[in-house]
């Protein structure tokens, strides 16, 4: 748990800083719109004041996590030793492992492939890496739904599938 | 008054008996099961299933479009007991306060009474929503009709504060940082004024703006299943259920809490984004300092699970309170449901009673029947759903992703949508590992366009003048308020810096 509090609170101080560069950014986007007849109804009024906000919401958080030794805390999670842990623990790389899983459904597979054999696909790399069931049983549960799914959406809800 | 008696009444027999059709019945009913065992299932919660089903029922009428998303809403936050007190684990966040007395039981073989309890407590808890709905709402029309532009702003930004407040405990900041990125995220695309491209960094696609339900989808969709995936948790369901029915003394005993929890429930549910969860933890909170009972919570108590339950599931009426009359949600799972009949053209507000007469009515009656079939599926399931508890997650989880995709594909006929929810439930995974909440993200994004017409609009009137302000007494309470809440956050934000910074001393108990 406190380790867990030293991740959150070093994360904190990098958050304040990016909030402030990111607001920083969005004051400067804003300030370049156009202005049509007063820039208090201009498009670029509204996001200023956002960009604005951010900016002291980051310096609170920024501060904040100083004052709970956040750039101690950062110090020592930024270290070769710390992110070789990082990368061996389990928690990081499923949902790495998870997430590479989805980029291949999203942004590969779909719009290539039949939905149904893309999410049949999907389903039993997924199944398989997270050892949910048997073989058999991942292979049947991938193609039972993928065709489950399809059908269901195309012919009872008359949505068409990506 | 007897004549608006009379109309009322005409208006709520007409909506009451439009709702009893055979379809509609069996819509809701089927829903409400639906719902039990999405809410009973650990990963899945009433926040994720409406965002996945609300593109679907774009094709239906209007009134089944409303039995079904309602019928899920209201199984959904009860259906969240089963697992809370079958395996400790909450099947929805609302259901988290209920686990504290509820699993307790269960290891005491007394699990059925728990979950028996739990039904009953989410039913009365209902019947309070639903009256305060239709008794408090006409009122809170009269007032939301003397909103102008600078109440609406300011209540705009009210909400997303108070949201922020309430969802973070010791650290408002982060509720604020994340109310006020989904205000960014509602300036991306054209400009309603002017049309002017902004932060659309010459993407055609994001001149349409980030569209609402694909950033719900993703949010609370694809995150949850990277939450729930991340670690394999094994659980197991403790011994026999048992006798599920209490008995009518039991019941009756359980009254004055019922009563009492269910008017925190109200009143959690109408402030903005607050949440089912947060109406279950205060009532339970406040039930065991006040109750009689109280030193027993937490050691089995089955008051305890009544106050919870009964609070989470009166949330939905009175979340429905500042959606009907402001177009404000109350909480999460009320926010995909405003989105829902947006989609059907129906505008919440101050018009409503006007543009759409019988509509508080057609709600108050469908949430009515969804609470009867709740309470009579919620006692006849509760031994069938030790089995449905045995689907691994591991299976589960990943069937969610295709009906993300779908979801977010839906609406627009856009890939890009797909992208779009994919990002943002990566965003919101990350968020929540850093205890950000999601529930300011996305009152911010339902609200950010308000907000921004309506300051804008009230400067162009007031010609940049704040002075306008000063003569407008519902503005001035909610500046107040505003002021209020800035106040407090950044007091207990300072708090929580000292308190943590403190070195580690022992305290005298």
């Amino acid at each position: 748990m406190e380790e867990k509090n030293n991740f959150v609170v070093a994360a904190d101080l990098i958050m304040g800083v990016l909030l402030i560069l990111f607001g920083g950014s969005v004051v400067r986007a804003s300030l370049k719109m156009k202005v049509y007849k007063t820039f208090l109804d201009a498009p670029g009024f509204f996001p200023l004041l956002l960009g604005i906000i951010f900016i002291i919401l980051g310096t609170i958080i920024a501060v904040s996590a100083i004052r709970r030794n956040g750039y101690t805390q950062m110090k020592r999670i930024f270290t070769r030793i710390s992110f070789t842990e990082l990368f061996k623990s389990i928690r990081f790389r499923r949902v790495t492992a998870l997430v590479a899983l989805m980029v291949l459904y999203i942004f590969i597979l779909i719009g290539r492939v039949h939905f149904a054999l893309a999410t049949a696909i999907y389903l039993f790399l997924t199944l398989f890496y997270l050892k949910s069931t048997t073989i058999i049983k991942i292979i049947i549960i991938s193609i039972i739904t993928s065709l489950a799914i399809s059908g269901v959406f195309t012919m009872f809800f008359h949505i068409p599938l990506p | 008054m007897l004549e608006m008696f009379l109309q009322e009444s005409t208006l709520f027999w007409t909506s009451f008996s439009s709702t009893l059709t055979l379809l509609n019945l069996t819509v809701i009913m089927v829903a409400v099961v639906l719902g039990i065992i999405i809410g009973a299932i650990p990963g899945l919660t009433a926040t994720m299933a409406l965002a996945l089903l609300i593109n679907l029922t774009y094709g239906v009428e209007f009134d089944v479009a409303i039995s079904f998303l309602l019928g899920i809403y209201v199984g959904a936050i009860m259906g969240g007991c089963y697992s809370a007190i079958m395996i400790n684990i909450p099947g929805t966040p609302a259901a988290a306060a209920t686990a504290l007395d509820g699993f307790i039981l269960a290891k005491q073989g007394k699990g059925g009474l728990a979950i028996g309890t739990g039904v009953i407590s989410s039913f009365m808890g209902m019947l309070v929503g639903i009256v305060m709905l239709v008794f408090l709402t006409p009122f809170l029309y009269k007032i939301a009709l003397k909103f102008g532009q600078w109440e609406f702003f300011l209540l705009a930004v009210f909400g997303v504060m108070i949201c922020g407040n309430l969802s973070t405990g010791t650290y408002p900041i982060k509720g604020w940082i994340v109310g006020f990125l989904g205000f960014f995220t509602a300036m991306i695309g054209l400009d309603q004024i002017y049309a002017f491209p902004r932060f659309t960094f010459g993407y055609l696609q994001l001149k349409g703006g980030i569209s609402l339900i694909p950033a719900l989808i993703g949010v609370f969709g694809i995150s949850e299943i990277l939450i729930v995936l991340q670690e394999q948790i094994p659980y197991k369901i403790l011994g026999k259920i048992g006798r599920i029915v209490p008995s009518w003394k039991a019941i009756r005993s359980l009254i004055p809490t019922a009563i009492r929890s269910g008017l925190i429930g109200v009143g959690i549910g109408a402030v903005p984004g607050a949440g089912e969860d947060i109406g279950a933890w205060v009532a339970y909170d406040i039930g065991k300092r006040r109750s009689k009972q109280g030193a027993k919570y937490g050691t089995g108590c089955l008051e305890g699970v009544a106050a919870a339950e009964t609070a989470n599931n009166a949330v939905i009426g009175g979340a429905m309170i500042p959606l009907l009359t402001l177009a404000i949600p109350g909480s999460p799972p009320s926010a995909m449901f405003l989105a829902a009949i947006w989609l059907h053209g129906v505008r919440p507000g101050p018009m409503l009673p006007i543009e759409h007469p019988g509509f508080l009515y057609l709600i108050a009656s469908t949430i009515f029947l969804a609470s009867v079939f709740m309470l009579i599926y919620g006692l006849l399931l509760a031994k069938p759903m030790a089995t449905i508890l045995k689907i691994k997650r591991e299976v589960l989880m990943p069937i969610i992703l295709p009906l993300t995709v779908i979801g977010a594909f839906a609406g627009g006929m856009r890939s890009f949508d797909i992208k779009v929810a994919f990002a943002f439930g990566i965003f919101g995974y990350i968020l929540r590992q850093l205890d950000y909440p999601m529930a300011p993200l996305v009152l911010g994004i339902i609200l950010g366009p308000l907000a921004d017409i309506s300051f804008r609009q009230a400067l162009m009137q007031s010609r940049g003048s704040l002075i306008p302000l000063l003569g407008r007494p519902i503005g001035l309470i909610l500046l107040a308020a505003i002021l209020l809440i800035i106040y407090s956050g950044i007091r207990r934000t300072l708090e929580y810096s000292r308190e943590q910074h403190r070195p580690n001393t022992l305290k005298p108990e």
